[in-house]
């Protein structure tokens, strides 16, 4: 109803510049402008008054209606504004935690063993939306992209699924498979090259997922992220599995989580504590993300209990 | 097992396990052909895919093929291992970035399932590095760019005098370079002196080139 009304206005409004181009080419020119839409009024009035009626006419119910309804006008904006960032995966799945939230803690539980095991912990796992599930490196490796899919099966709708993809190169190819597996997060080597993080990190926004950017064995983070041409979504502070059984001397760099946060506005994932200290100690330096998985690696009685205690750890 | 007198092509396939086996089908009868699973084919079709390669290989030699498997391994050396070298992977690959007791834990764990553990120096400067930190040396030494690398920043080179210094110093490890695509650096690859020229691009798509080309690039490995 409103189109066709438009049209109509805008073409007065053409008439009307025309008619002062007119004039300003020529004072003759425009007095003959002028006469034609006069001999034109007067030939055919009808056209004229009922384009003219219909106008006010279509205005005036429109503002009727709205005052029926009892609508505000103002209140229709932000209606319009909510429903417009909804993604593809938030409508397939309720409404999701497709995206992560600042200013929430989150507890990350990485699976590693096999997917049944990972499909046992994920139905103890407590009903939280502050639950992240990690599809690990090995089961990637080792069973594809069908691991990301088939946990994203398991897992209760609009939970938020990781793919610990663990890219060096070819960004493109890897965050594609992942996204289109059903991850909403993607994450990326901090000791791949810089190259690589920069389309990593443009490809996970043009797929709409969190990009995460892995800082193991990477001595400086900040280093790595002020090369970078656009920032990542988190970045995760992280000792290696083996580093950790091998010499345990090397320890998590916590001074870095308030460096990093005091120069960039992103999340900080720590990587690589289990003990319900170490998730203190993250929480304790401002970590937005704990990441646990030896806890998790098999599903047991204490499994549930284990998550939640966590959980309360993290507030 | 590779032999050290013989210089190899690898060929890797980073796609679909259909459009590898099409091109493999195609590919000449020689032992001096090595398949790769590349990282992007592990990480989409797992222990599935290695083992389709590997059939399919094998089916084409009339004899088990070598295979490598490109896990990019950075953390869990052991586990990775374990899971390709089950499934007939002949050898793995580890990031050189990785944390050194990773690669230590990766070239142990290929020990132990007798595969080839191969050090990608991808995004490193100087290899030797890396290599005199660890324990055991492994079976090869792969000189590495990115493909992203490669794309975006084109000054970055491969530093080829860096094959002859590491076979002096460490006389038993074969040296793999993996980035060039033309014959030109296939050739460029085989007179510094390396061992396995690594090639994808030009073997991407099946096409009625694809054996020609193979043989060509056969030619130059003698």
């Amino acid at each position: 109803m409103q189109t066709p009304k438009n049209k109509k206005i805008n073409s007065l409004v053409l008439i009307m510049y025309f008619l002062i181009i007119a004039f300003a080419v020529n004072p003759i020119f425009g007095t003959v402008c002028v006469s034609i839409i006069i001999v034109l009024f007067i030939n055919y009035p009808k056209f004229f008054i009922d384009y003219i009626l219909n106008r006010t006419q279509a205005t005036n119910k429109w503002r009727s209606d709205s005052i029926k309804n009892n609508q505000p006008i103002l209140e229709e904006i932000p209606v319009i504004k909510v429903s417009t960032p909804l993604q593809a995966s938030s409508v397939l799945f309720g409404q999701a935690v497709t995206r992560l939230e600042k200013r929430k803690k989150y507890l990350h539980v990485a699976l590693n063993s096999t997917l049944d095991e990972a499909g046992e912990i994920i139905s103890q796992l407590p009903p939280s939306d502050r639950i992240l599930i990690e599809v690990g490196t090995p089961l990637i490796k080792i069973y594809g992209t069908e691991a990301v899919s088939r946990i994203r099966l398991m897992a209760p709708d609009g939970a938020y699924i990781v793919a610990d993809n663990k890219c060096a190169d070819l960004a493109a190819c890897e965050v594609e498979m992942m996204a289109s597996a059903g991850a909403n997060a993607a994450i990326c080597l901090g000791v791949a090259p810089i190259e690589t993080i920069d389309s990593f990190v443009e490809e996970c926004q043009k797929f709409n997922i969190d990009s995460m950017i892995d800082m193991m064995n990477v001595e400086n983070a900040l280093s790595v992220l002020k090369k970078l041409k656009k920032l990542p979504n988190v970045v995760m502070l992280h000792r290696g599995v083996d580093e950790t059984t091998r010499s345990k001397e090397k320890q998590i760099p916590y001074y870095q989580i308030k460096q990093i946060k005091g120069n960039y506005d992103i999340l900080v994932a720590v990587a690589g504590g289990d003990t319900i200290r170490e998730i203190q100690q993250a929480i304790f330096n401002d970590a937005d993300i704990v990441v646990v998985w030896k806890s998790f690696y098999q599903a047991s009685a204490e499994t549930a209990q284990l998550a939640e205690s966590f959980l309360k750890e993290i507030k | 097992m590779l032999n050290r007198r013989l210089k190899y092509l690898q060929i890797a396939f980073n796609r679909s396990v259909s459009e590898a086996e099409e091109v493999i089908a195609m590919l000449p009868v020689s032992e001096k052909v090595i398949i790769e699973a590349g990282t992007p084919f592990v990480k989409q079709h797992g222990q599935n895919g290695i083992r389709a390669l590997k059939d399919c290989w094998s089916r084409r030699l009339q004899k088990p093929g070598y295979i490598v498997a490109d896990l990019k391994c950075m953390d869990r050396g052991a586990r990775e291992v374990v899971a390709v070298a089950s499934v007939g992977a002949n050898a793995a690959t580890c990031l050189g970035l990785a944390p050194i007791d990773t690669i230590n834990e990766f070239i142990v764990g290929c020990e132990n399932a007798g595969i080839d553990s191969m050090i990608d120096m991808m995004n490193i400067e100087f290899p030797f590095e890396i290599l005199q930190k660890l324990k055991k040396l492994p079976a090869v030494v792969v000189l590495h760019r990115g493909v992203d690398e490669n794309e975006r920043n084109k000054e970055k080179q491969i530093s080829y005098n860096q094959i002859r210094q590491i076979k002096r110093t460490y006389g038993s490890v074969l040296i793999s370079v993996a980035g060039g695509e033309t014959q030109r650096d296939v050739v460029r690859t085989f007179f510094n002196d390396s061992d396995i020229a690594v090639v994808w691009r030009s073997f991407c798509e099946a096409s009625e080139h694809t054996a020609k080309l193979a043989q060509d690039f056969l030619k130059l490995v003698k």
